[in-house]
């Protein structure tokens, strides 16, 4: 999945403002994707997500420090996102090579409903939790904190 | 697994160019400290470090793309990817080969032996991309890659 091009973006201005154009461009794609990742068997949509969360990440993770704590909270989140999505595509990976084997082919299948039932309450946590616009009210209502 | 080492002198009010010859500088000498010893399968974090550390590289490179010269950047990025693409290869056997050995033991009788072939295959292919990965981590390459991305970072923090 390529990644939505950020626009207005300027080298010469300061980091602290492109910061906040980038942030907010990834993690609106990952709201973007959500929908349609919540479908159980959607491996597709849940293999974009979990790409669009360890970008939201690491972009978070190069600027936290232009961000209050808010951003620090969405980073570990957007880490737990990446890491049951990608969990939920070993599965994905491992199935068709486990033909077969039905014991092998049982355990994937229980594993990776269990591990959507994962993805699924930690995201409704998140929103609940309003990791996600809180993030967003800090890009927005503040812009970047400068001096560090 | 690692962590992202800081970025000295990290700071919101410099120039986005600036700051990005800085973060990737940083994450550069990362990817290069993490290369010791990512050829042995005994020890798979060792790649999975390196893995992460190249991932933290494309992503600087990625979020501050607008800073530097498109061609030399296109290059540079081509170069990161199929280094992370290598490692990929590796880290996915590397991850399903310790899946399948805390499932044998306990799977039905009937089905180890065809447990065991699916990890002996694995093994196989852990090697194959071993082999693929070897000219990618080997040090003059890595220095290479070094050099390039100090080039780039000149331009941009200047």
């Amino acid at each position: 999945m390529k990644p939505r091009k950020v626009k207005g973006l300027d080298p010469a201005a300061p980091l602290g403002p492109n910061a906040v154009r980038i942030v907010r461009t990834r993690l609106d794609e990952l709201r973007t994707l959500a929908p349609a990742a919540l479908e159980p068997l959607a491996s597709t949509a849940q293999h974009d997500m979990r790409i669009a969360a360890k970008r939201l990440r690491y972009v978070l993770e190069i600027t936290e420090p232009c961000f209050g704590l808010e951003a620090k909270v969405a980073r570990e989140a957007a880490k737990r996102l990446q890491g049951v999505l990608g969990d939920i595509h070993d599965c994905d990976v491992m199935l068709p090579r486990a033909w077969g084997i039905e014991s092998l082919r049982a355990l994937l299948r229980t594993r990776r409903e269990l591990l959507f039932r994962q993805f699924s309450e930690l995201w409704r946590d998140e929103v609940e939790k309003e990791t996600w616009a809180a993030l967003e009210r800090g890009l927005m209502a503040d812009g970047p904190k400068t001096g560090l | 697994m690692a962590r992202a080492l800081e970025v000295p002198g990290f700071d919101c009010e410099e120039p986005f160019a600036r700051a990005a010859a800085k973060v990737v500088e940083v994450r550069v000498a990362e990817v290069i400290e993490y290369s010791a010893g990512v050829l042995d399968v005994a020890d798979i974090e060792r790649l999975h470090d390196m893995r992460v550390a190249t991932r933290r590289l494309r992503a600087a490179l990625e979020v501050f793309e607008p800073c530097f010269p498109r061609k030399r950047h296109r290059k540079a990025l081509k170069r990161v990817k199929a280094l992370a693409d290598a490692l990929g290869e590796r880290r996915d056997r590397d991850v399903a080969i310790e899946f399948l050995e805390g499932f044998v033991g306990e799977a039905p009788e009937g089905d180890r032996a065809a447990v065991a072939t699916l990890i002996e295959r694995l093994r196989t292919e852990q090697r194959e991309a071993n082999d693929r990965l070897t000219p990618y981590v080997a040090p003059k390459r890595l220095k290479k890659l070094r050099r390039r991305l100090y080039k780039l970072v000149k331009v941009a923090g200047a």
